[in-house]
């Protein structure tokens, strides 16, 4: 690999362009350097001081990289820092919360809420590697919502104040997350070849898919709940979880869809979700014999 | 800085971050156990001395101190981890009955009914210590204890705190040690068990979706709620703690005054004519008003005051107010 090489991979390192886009990306940037390289020589400088000219006049790959990456990707990967620092900044707060005004510190919870920031986080410093696989960013993201849904829960419990303002921070949180999620769904499908017109209602449709998401997600946490409550801890609690799990695995497909076929896809988005929902309401009510 | 580099560091700091935490909240410990006095305190038959719960570091004990306030005296101790709460002197002040509680190793928790004799100090177990008894209340003529005991200290949802369920009044004789049960109630949630003054009946608090005061006649185990009629802060009647009088005629019990800035209930004394059941207010401390006693030969009650009440510890002191809720002061109490 020669020194432009070299320069054009650190460049590409800043970036999250999957696969085929970095395939492309690298060789417009080579072709574009080698070019200019070949100028250089013609003008009778060494290959040796021709590359080093390209690249200087290149400018930093680290500063090229990010520029690279905010135009295709705006503001993402900022906000990937973001949440990841928000979510473990949560975790800090409440945890001296707990120390010095309830005074029972659980050491357990602490490790989810850093783990949850720190894998956030990590996301947004390799981004190179992690942001390719814009599904998995997702399952990532909407993790977090989940448990910081269930933070939210948690909050009621506490003193007037105290649950307004940690509430009021929590659902900034989640908004966060869930902006992310949808620009990154957005993105992972490459829109350059639609009409305005159609990528309006392809950023409607994706919103209004995610909202089923977090319909699903609500109401699995709820009865989950209301499970824990009337029946105590079980493994079968775990049930009403399914239709989160379905829902994730769907929209794995679902991402793809809601580009090419946005209105279609507002209709199967609708249609899975409440199969699941259904499905592990069936299974309960199998299992149970209904509620007594 | 490579990437490997940044990835490391972060890393690094976060656990960093977790520790330090982790051991700041670890260091802090558990708390230490509550210091400071018991929710109720009895006065002696000759209105002299006032007997109550002290607890220090988590320690509890039983002791008993002048009215007008002064140095405190050890009667006796808890068993290592035990709680003691709700003591009440015997008619002729010879005798103080309290209980004694814990949790077993499966968490359970249990309480037994103890008597002692002031005059030799022996202490004895009225109740094995199966289930889980709450308080006593001595017959007028002193020769049994009636006491609360409850079946189950459950939570019957997660969400709900654990506290005793399913009470029943029994009735121990003192001499013979035979017991019998009063009622077959399995109630909700009983407490403050008191008799009238010739003995024929106990009264108590009730709760059945909302607070109830009944009269049990023993007789013929016939029973009557009482409904207080005044002006309380909440439309549902709260009867908390009441308390007999030494004739009779009235009972004292507290009840919600108003609601504070900060939407907790402020509880004050309240006073009712069990004959016209008009209620009286006779406190006006503005802070949590509990566990109100009658002097057995004067116009004044003992009650305790909560400042800590909505926080996480209570804060309890003692208060003689006279019962028009003209003079009231704190009984100062010198622990040993």
């Amino acid at each position: 690999m020669n020194r432009i090489e070299k320069h054009v991979e650190e460049v590409l390192k800043q970036t999250q362009s999957p696969d085929g886009e970095r395939e492309e990306l690298r060789e417009e940037l080579l072709s574009h350097l080698n070019e200019a390289k070949s100028n250089y020589i013609s003008a009778g400088l060494s290959e040796k001081q021709a590359e080093k000219k390209v690249i200087a006049a290149f400018g930093d790959s680290h500063i090229v990289g990010q520029e690279l990456q905010e135009s295709m990707y705006p503001f993402q990967r900022g906000l990937l820092y973001l949440i990841g620092i928000v979510t473990i900044l949560f975790g800090a707060i409440f945890y001296i919360n707990l120390i010095f005004v309830m005074h029972e510190p659980t050491p357990v919870w602490l490790t989810v809420q850093l783990l949850s920031g720190s894998v956030v986080t990590l996301a947004a410093i390799n981004i190179a590697f992690v942001g390719r696989y814009f599904y998995l960013l997702n399952v990532l993201l909407i993790i977090n919502i989940i448990w910081n849904g269930i933070n939210l829960a948690l909050m009621q419990s506490l003193s007037q104040l105290q649950a307004m303002l940690f509430s009021i921070y929590l659902l900034i949180l989640i908004g966060l997350n869930f902006l992310f999620v949808f620009r990154n769904s957005y993105y992972s499908a490459n829109q350059t070849d639609n009409k305005q017109q159609k990528q309006g209602f392809v950023k409607f449709s994706y919103i209004m898919n995610l909202l089923y998401g977090m319909i699903i997600i609500f109401l699995s946490l709820f009865f989950l709940w209301s499970f824990l409550v009337f029946t105590g801890i079980s493994i079968q609690a775990l049930i009403t979880l399914i239709p989160i799990l379905i829902w994730l695995i769907f929209y794995k497909f679902q991402m793809k869809l809601i580009a090419r076929k946005p209105a279609l896809s507002l209709a199967t988005g609708l249609l899975v979700s409440a199969l699941a929902i259904m499905l592990s309401f069936a299974i309960l009510r199998f299992s149970f014999g209904g509620i007594e | 800085m490579s990437l490997t580099m940044k990835n490391i560091s972060f890393i690094v700091g976060m656990i960093l971050l977790f520790l330090i935490l982790w051991g700041t909240g670890y260091l802090e410990g558990d708390p230490e156990g509550y210091t400071g006095f018991g929710e109720t305190a009895d006065i002696s038959p000759d209105d002299e001395e006032i007997v109550f719960i002290y607890e220090h570091e988590g320690e509890s004990a039983v002791y008993t101190a002048p009215v007008n306030g002064g140095n405190a005296e050890l009667v006796a101790g808890a068993s290592e981890g035990n709680s003691l709460l709700n003591p009440t002197f015997s008619p002729d002040g010879g005798k103080i009955a309290y209980v004694e509680q814990w949790e077993d190793d499966d968490e359970q928790q249990l309480g037994k009914l103890m008597l002692i004799d002031r005059a030799d100090g022996k202490i004895k177990e009225m109740t094995g210590g199966e289930g889980l008894v709450t308080e006593a209340a001595f017959s007028p003529d002193g020769q049994s204890l009636f006491f609360l005991e409850a079946g189950v200290h459950t939570n019957y949802s997660p969400i709900a705190s654990e506290r005793p369920h399913e009470f029943d009044i029994y009735r121990i004789d003192l001499d013979t040690e035979e017991m019998a049960q009063i009622t077959e109630k399995a109630a909700y949630d009983m407490s403050d068990l008191d008799l009238i003054p010739d003995g024929e009946a106990l009264m108590y608090r009730n709760f059945d979706e909302t607070d109830q005061l009944v009269f049990h006649n023993l007789e013929d185990g016939s029973e009557t709620t009482v409904i207080p009629m005044g002006d309380f802060a909440v439309d549902e009647p709260i009867i908390s703690s009441p308390a007999l009088s030494p004739d009779g005629e009235y009972v004292a019990f507290s009840d919600v005054a108003r609601t504070n800035e900060n939407g907790t209930y402020i509880y004050e004394g309240y006073r009712m004519d069990l004959e016209t059941k008009q209620v009286e207010q006779i406190t006006s401390f503005g802070e949590h008003v509990t566990s109100p006693v009658f002097f057995n030969n004067q116009d004044k009650l003992i009650v305790t005051v909560d400042k800590g009440f909505a926080t996480l510890e209570p804060d309890y002191s003692y208060w003689v107010i006279s019962t028009d809720g003209e003079e009231r002061q704190r009984i100062q109490i010198e622990i040993p």
